[in-house]
């Protein structure tokens, strides 16, 4: 039964090529893409999976409700950590995370034992040995356990240690950013941090034992630059222990708060501090803004859902496709199904043969998918800035693609399977069966395909549209033509004359000195400070702002509009203590008059001028803030602004000019504008996978379609015929056979656009600077699924029309 | 072995009854040979397809072998069907894509015969019809006559007792029938019951006993 069922399958596919290649292409792209996104779902919610004990620890996340909007952060003091594991008995262990690069984590100028050749690498970040413990990684040499117990050991990768080190690293010693001052010596080399780990992205782990970045660094309960882990004892109740944290911390923050004299925001009563399970912090903490820090591999739960909902839904375009095919194509199929039950076959007999069919066809399916998704995966990989590979030797493999494809292969088959043996068999051998003539159901199915192709030809479009919109922003200042050279930190009291070399470059305009640069790229510092009128620290409320140090050239570097007042003049003495804000600082301490003002963070500033505001956050984030910018710094980070006439020959002497000043240093340079742009590179890959997706699901419907209109047209061959034999003409003809097919890509149209425009307002919504959803997407997705639905069934609609009546009629 | 009583169906054309079988009432004995003819549209077929349970009266009473097939579930009369009932048609009706063997073979699958058996029993048909250089070959690579050859060893590699024919020789020239109605008497004379539809004076002589219809009745 099975042998003859499969032979008739075989048989079947082979006669009719063209559907048999529209069936099989459709699924196995369904598939293939589903292959695809299920690794990358695996590949989403496998971080930290590999670790011991991982529902032992946890990050603490600090929540307040600020603005009727609950705001979530990580960073927390140093001294939260070793208190908390001394003073609460359920916490085995606690580890501190330091990724902030005003601190000198991140990227750097690496130079190793008594060369003076430094070279740029990033991956810095200042961690506690319990850390190591928590996430253990293995090693390839020295000791994990206590690697990071004394000050100024570090622990780096495989992969680092054989970029620097010919011999084993152990017991060598490194120094960055020309700092000889400060040796730091390698105690053992790791694995290379895998892709899924919290730690990902890190390779080089300087201990942070030892003396604070500052004098009382180390117990300053108000600084908060630190992310905090925690392993809690088996069996502790997680409620309990957050309580018992929060009461610990403001136990020792509010007094320390009282004693800086500052007052403190009402809104702190209603602070919390949740644990967060190490497995959720990859997917759960799109929110939290300052995880970005910390996290260098970031991902999105609702990412991850709209992805699989995608999948899904090209699966079920695919299987329409199968429906669609196999119950217009019932004309050709009702003289077997006819002559098998004259022949004794039962009804469930032919379901069973049907619906192995159908499996038949998603197993082929499923080879072709498994071959294509061999072919896209570097394609996805690089759209989703991913490294997934297709687990060929995991056992699971195989044996669950085989269920998922039965599963599958039944879904599609069973309509088909129902509606092609419920045949009346003398009527099916008379041909008296409706075939590929219009039915509810297949209209609907058809409606279906084309209104999730619209909703994701939207997508595409709005995407495109915000990313285009993000790059060309102006966003208050200029990004373009400004060079920016890293590790300049490097030259110590050289700088001044390099950057008077630098400037007497022609087609230079300017250079600024200074790590606060307008966009937040690689190196770029960032900070937040708190602000009150002079004389009104104790009464007021404190404003936040950041406190960026920069130089007198600053401002015509980045193209900045002072509004008021003047620029920083380092040759007055006054200037030392002079600030110049943005208006919103001005706006937030309610300065009518803001010159001559004098603000504190601690320090009092006098301001000398104001400059318009302007946007250096993320435009993902909130609006403006506010900023106070003063005339000092030890920077890594020098910006060259230059004309755009003659670009090469002008790097080529800002590299002739770096040479002569840091002959031990490659040049490392990159341009603001693409710096901006690859700020924006998620937006960019979602547009890009969108536009993949939309591509995808047009095409397996419009094969589809055109299986469809080639089934129909057949049957309406005789009478397109006899319109012919009655004088219509083509136009008509082509009217009639389109029409039908135009009606349902249009009701697709007007179903898909609310959808389309939810869920695009949904995705915009993390945008504070964002396009309006124009109504002309829709008009213009719905255009082009009509069109592509047009161009789909014209030739088998032209052929049809062009078929002389007199062989289309003659049968009779 | 057959007992026809009272036969009535109709379409319901616009409101009015169309009749296309109208009282009509049938005795068949086992090793009977019987030629049903009339026009177009008589109800011959019909009256065929009601035999082979392939369709239903609307009004009426049908005994097989004692049995009331109106009154039996779908599976019991499936099985009857299989079990006794060889269909031979007028367009051959083989399935395209199986060989002649396959063909042969496929109603012995649906009875749950054992593959072995099945074997036997169609290589015992291809040697009766002296078909069997032909088995490997597929429907259309045969003549109309070797085709009905072909329908007619599938009818009967069940081994029914009773086996209809709507017109097997409507398609088939002159000799070629002629062949085809000698099986029959061969097949009558070995004890098969057999009912024929035809239009052809000549191959109606073949049965023993003749029944013309006229606009769905027996005349």
């Amino acid at each position: 039964m099975i042998g003859n069922s499969l032979k008739i399958a075989w048989r079947n596919m082979a006669k009719n090529k063209l559907y048999s290649f529209i069936k099989i292409g459709g699924f196995a792209f369904g598939i293939a893409i589903c292959i695809l996104i299920v690794l990358y779902i695996k590949q989403e919610t496998s971080y930290n999976k590999f670790y011991p004990a991982m529902d032992r620890i946890y990050r603490l996340v600090v929540q307040l409700p600020i603005e009727g909007k609950i705001e979530r952060w990580v960073s927390l003091s140093a001294p939260v950590a070793p208190t908390l594991k001394a003073e609460i008995p359920s916490i085995e262990q606690t580890g501190r995370i330091l990724p902030n690069p005003l601190f000198g984590a991140g990227s750097n100028q690496l130079s190793l034992n008594d060369n003076p050749q430094s070279f740029y690498d990033d991956g810095f970040v200042y961690v506690d040995q319990s850390i190591l413990d928590m996430f253990p990684t293995p090693m390839v040499s020295g000791r994990l356990a206590h690697a990071l117990d004394q000050p100024n050991t570090l622990v780096i990768t495989k992969s680092k240690a054989e970029k620097y080190f010919k011999t084993d690293p152990i017991g060598q010693t490194i120094y960055l950013n020309n700092n000889r001052s400060k040796l730091y010596t390698i105690t053992g080399v790791i694995e290379d941090i895998p892709q899924n780990s919290t730690l990902a992205g890190y390779s080089f782990f300087i201990s942070l034992a030892g003396e604070p970045f500052y004098p009382g660094e180390q117990n300053q309960w108000l600084s908060n630059n630190y992310t905090v882990y925690i392993k809690l004892k088996p069996q502790v109740n997680i409620e309990q222990t957050e309580k018992e944290i929060l009461r610990n911390y403001k136990e020792h923050y509010l007094p320390e708060y009282k004693k800086s004299g500052r007052k403190l925001n009402p809104v702190f009563e209603q602070v919390k501090i949740n644990l967060q399970n190490a497995l959720d912090i990859h997917l759960m903490s799109a929110d939290i803004d300052d995880d970005k820090v910390s996290t260098l591999n970031r991902g999105d739960i609702r990412m991850v859902w709209t992805f699989a909902t995608v999948a899904l839904f090209i699966l079920l375009i695919a299987c329409i496709n199968f429906i669609n095919l196999s119950t217009a194509n019932a004309a050709t199929r009702a003289k077997e199904i006819g002559i098998r039950k004259t022949i004794g076959s039962t009804r469930a007999l032919l379901i069973r043969q049907f619906l192995l069919e159908a499996i038949c066809y998603s197993v082929l399916s499923l080879f072709v998918g498994l071959l294509l998704s061999c072919f896209l995966l570097p394609i996805f990989n690089n759209l989703a800035n991913k490294s997934l590979t297709i687990p060929w030797t995991s056992l699971y493999f195989f044996p669950s693609l085989l269920v998922a494809i039965m599963f599958i292969g039944s879904l599609a088959g069973i309509y088909p399977a129902l509606y092609l043996s419920r045949f009346k068999p003398i009527a099916a051998l008379k041909n008296k069966t409706t075939g590929a003539k219009s039915s509810l159901f297949r209209n609907g199915l058809v409606i279906f395909q084309f209104a999730t192709s619209i909703i994701l030809i939207v997508s595409a479009l709005v995407t495109n549209q915000q990313i285009r919109y993000i790059l060309e922003k102006d966003l208050g200042f200029k990004k373009e033509q400004v060079i920016v050279l890293r590790g300049v930190g490097t030259l110590g009291n050289q700088i001044p004359s390099l950057k008077d070399e630098l400037k007497s470059i022609p087609n230079v305009s300017s250079v600024s000195l200074g790590d606060f640069l307008p966009v937040p790229i690689d190196g770029a510092k960032r900070n937040g400070n708190p602000f009150w009128n002079e004389g009104r620290r104790e009464i007021d409320m404190a404003t936040q702002g950041q406190f960026w140090e920069i130089d007198q050239d600053y401002l015509a570097t980045f193209g900045l509009q002072l509004t008021k007042g003047r620029n920083f003049d380092p040759t007055m003495a006054t200037d030392s203590t002079a600030a110049i804000i943005n208006q919103k600082l001005a706006d937030d301490l309610g300065l009518k008059n803001p010159l001559g003002a004098k603000i504190t963070n601690g320090n009092t500033w006098t301001v000398v001028g104001v400059v318009d505001n302007f946007i250096f956050e993320s435009l993902k984030g909130k609006g403006f803030a506010g900023l106070c910018m003063v005339l000092r710094g030890y920077p890594s980070l020098l910006s060259i602004k230059v004309k755009p006439e003659n670009l090469q020959e002008t790097l080529n002497g800002i590299n002739r000019v770096w040479n002569k000043f840091s002959p031990n240093q490659k040049i490392n340079y990159s341009f603001l504008d693409e710096g901006f742009a690859s700020l924006y590179q998620d937006v960019e890959r979602t547009k890009n996978i969108f536009s993949c997706f939309a591509i995808v699901a047009i095409f397996v419907a419009a094969l589809g379609l055109f299986g469809l209109a080639t089934y129909v047209t057949q049957q309406r061959t005789k009478e397109i015929g006899v319109r012919k034999v009655l004088g219509a003409s083509t136009l008509r003809l082509l009217k009639l056979l389109s029409g039908d097919f135009i009606k349902l890509v249009f009701v697709a149209m007007v179903i898909a656009s609310p959808v389309a425009w939810w869920a695009m307002n949904q995705w915009l919504r993390d945008f504070n600077y964002k396009i309006d959803i124009n109504w002309m997407y829709f008009i213009l997705a719905g255009m082009g699924a009509i069109l592509i639905a047009l161009g789909t069934i014209s030739y088998q609609t032209w052929k049809a029309i062009r078929t002389n009546p007199v062989d289309s009629l003659r049968d009779e | 072995m057959i007992q026809l009583k009272h036969l009535f169906k109709w379409y319901n054309v616009g409101g009015t009854r169309s009749f296309v079988l109208k009282d009509v009432s049938l005795d068949i004995a086992e090793g009977d040979f019987i030629s049903i003819m009339g026009p177009s549209g008589s109800g011959k077929s019909t009256l065929l397809n009601i035999i082979g349970m392939l369709d239903e009266p609307d009004e009426g009473e049908y005994i097989f072998m004692d049995e009331n097939v109106l009154e039996m579930k779908a599976k019991k009369r499936s099985q009857l069907y299989q079990s006794h009932i060889g269909y031979v048609f007028q367009a051959y009706h083989l399935l395209d894509e199986l060989t002649v063997y396959e063909n042969i073979e496929t109603p012995l699958i649906y009875k749950d015969i054992s593959s072995k058996e099945r074997k036997a029993i169609v290589a015992d048909m291809l040697d009766r019809f002296g078909i069997v250089g032909k088995k490997d070959l597929f429907p259309a690579q045969l003549s109309g006559g070797q085709q009905q050859i072909v329908g007619i060893a599938r009818a009967l590699a069940g081994s029914p007792k009773l086996l209809l024919a709507d017109e097997p020789t409507g398609n088939l020239n002159s000799k070629q029938g002629e062949e085809i109605m000698e099986l029959f008497k061969q097949l009558n004379d070995d004890g098969v019951t057999i009912i024929q539809v035809t239009h052809s004076e000549k191959n109606a002589e073949y049965g023993k006993r003749i029944v013309n219809m006229l606009d769905g009745q027996l005349k």
